[in-house]
């Protein structure tokens, strides 16, 4: 079943250029769709179009379906379709962690007794739940991305956007956020799509969708994808590091099979490899 | 240097005071204040002091944090003790050298003046920033002033930016220590020269200020209509503030102190103003 669906989409920020040119685009519900690109390609600006935040210069986004441009499901779709943007500190509206949370459920207007559960609930799913009455800006990066992200899920949606939400972090701040992340998909059931240019997290998703200039260049499971290193180099990415190794190592003329992500998959060919060298060898 | 403010920060904690419903605290620091200057002899203020006292142990707050969040007002506190001692004319000489002229009235007024300066920064600190979250605080003022939405006073407005303001404190304090630290690696020099000169070399500072504080309020207004946020119609609050006995006892407690303050004002050891 698809979540969200585009349909010619078109988008310009100043009525000449399209930022954002797709003919069709569905995002599967329940899985984990990251989108790569470099800096300029339009990812972002994809994420804000099918989350409704910014409507399309021209085409159609479903989500829920919901349409974008139909202004009384506006809230409908704010509901269903969360954000979490790049900076944590721009997207804390209380001082105290349990308030920053309660936000959207009070701006729903949820009843006293049900916040304070879905805030509780919440705190748990990013494992912050210790910290719920502490000041927010005594944080650290990692931790104030995740009471973003409970925020973002005290509004029970059902899909979930990270557009760059690793970015400004360190990298024990990136390994809790997606940590929380997959557990989002994988226990909550959470749609979610992650714009990213790390490729390390890319590797964690169902599907990956690379972005060059605005159209879709390249969409598939990550597998396939990073089997296709010449291609991705092209788009101007980087490859996640175990593929970069077994491209120069094949490169090098050693018969390693390709669309190999991580670190134990890695030793295993490459044991693989060995054994059957000195099988024949013997 | 910056970082060392304390004003207007909250520190999270479980004491009576923290559990005090914010409603009576804003009231109850009313009449803290007037308390205060309600005080005339020496016996009162003794009182006032040792309730005050007794205010910051019940809140729990470290003695340190609460001297810091003085430090910055060392200045006042000494300049106003100053002008008491040298212009305050009484009956009792202590010092005639030349034009200086002290009183021991002079300097009974100076050492109550510096305490009360002392117990209405510290009180109305304790009762309000220290043990209330700003939510909370900004919660409890749109109740209060309610009544006025009638007359079309945007009231849910006001609160929500003053929750923003005081959320923003620390971070943009901490930007300003940032973009200092940038301006001096690249040679900027705030501590010497004129002040027209050191105004001047602030500039650099405030501008990068301003741009990033306008980025920021506009990713916020972003983020927040991400989470639905629609103004004051139909949104509820997940502390509901219900009146509890404590906030009696609190309230009858203060009314108490109220009325010691009256009787005491009576009792005179050396003196009274």
């Amino acid at each position: 079943m698809n979540f969200i669906e585009a349909e010619n989409l078109k988008f310009s920020y100043d009525g000449t250029n399209n930022v954002v040119d797709i003919p069709k685009l569905f995002i599967e519900k329940g899985k984990h769709t990251a989108i790569l690109g470099h800096n300029g390609s339009g990812k972002s600006t994809l994420a804000k179009l099918l989350s409704g935040i910014l409507l399309p210069t021209s085409g159609k986004v479903v989500v829920n379906s919901y349409d974008t441009t139909d202004e009384s499901k506006f809230y409908d779709i704010r509901k269903s379709c969360g954000m979490v943007f790049q900076n944590p500190d721009n997207q804390i509206v209380a001082s105290v962690v349990e308030e920053d949370v309660a936000f959207a459920p009070e701006n729903l207007g949820i009843i006293p007794v049900r916040i304070r559960e879905i805030v509780e609930e919440c705190l748990f799913a990013v494992n912050m739940t210790e910290y719920s009455r502490h000041s927010t800006y005594k944080l650290s990066g990692g931790q104030k991305q995740r009471v973003a992200i409970a925020g973002i899920l005290a509004m029970q949606p059902e899909c979930v956007f990270f557009d760059e939400a690793t970015a400004m972090l360190d990298p024990i701040g990136r390994k809790e956020i997606m940590s929380a992340v997959d557990r989002l998909n994988k226990e909550l059931g959470i749609t979610v799509v992650s714009i990213t240019h790390y490729m390390n997290e890319a590797v964690e998703a169902d599907r990956v969708i690379v972005m060059n200039k605005g159209e879709i260049v390249m969409d598939g499971d990550p597998v396939s994808v990073f089997s296709m290193p010449e291609e991705l180099q092209g788009y101007g990415l980087a490859l996640p590091q175990v593929t970069e190794l077994f491209y120069h190592l094949e490169k090098d003329g050693y018969k390693l099979p390709r669309g190999v992500l991580h670190t134990m998959q890695a030793a295993d060919a490459i044991e693989n490899y060995v054994k059957g060298k000195n099988d024949a060898r013997s | 240097m910056l970082s060392e403010i304390t004003l207007g920060q909250y520190f999270p904690g479980n004491s009576v005071i923290h559990r005090t419903d914010p409603r009576f605290k804003f009231v109850l620091t009313i009449f803290y204040l007037v308390l205060i200057f309600m005080a005339k002899s020496d016996v009162a203020f003794l009182f006032v002091l040792l309730f005050t006292a007794s205010i910051i142990l019940l809140s729990r707050i470290s003695l340190k944090l609460i001297l810091k969040g003085l430090k910055p007002l060392v200045f006042i506190i000494i300049f106003t003790a100053v002008i008491n001692i040298f212009w305050i004319s009484g009956e009792t000489l202590l010092v005639d050298f030349w034009i200086i002229k002290i009183y021991a009235e002079g300097i009974a007024s100076a050492v109550f003046l510096v305490l009360r300066l002392i117990c209405l920064i510290t009180g109305t600190s304790i009762l309000i920033s220290y043990t209330t979250s700003p939510v909370e605080l900004t919660d409890a003022m749109e109740r209060l002033f309610s009544p006025l939405k009638k007359l079309k006073v945007p009231v849910h407005d006001f609160s929500m930016m003053m929750t923003i303001a005081l959320r923003f404190i620390p971070t943009l304090i901490e930007e300003t220590d940032k973009i200092m630290s940038a301006q001096k690696a690249r040679g900027a020099d705030f501590e010497s020269g004129s002040i027209i000169r050191r105004v001047k070399a602030m500039i650099p500072i405030l501008i990068p200020l301003f741009v990033s504080a306008f980025r920021r309020a506009d990713d916020l207004a972003q983020a927040m209509e991400c989470r639905c946020y629609m103004g004051g119609e139909g949104r509820t609050r997940m502390k509901e503030m219900k009146a509890n006995p404590l906030d009696f006892i609190v309230t009858a407690v203060m009314v108490v102190a109220f009325a010691v303050v009256l009787l005491l004002n009576q009792l005179t050891i050396a003196f009274s103003i």
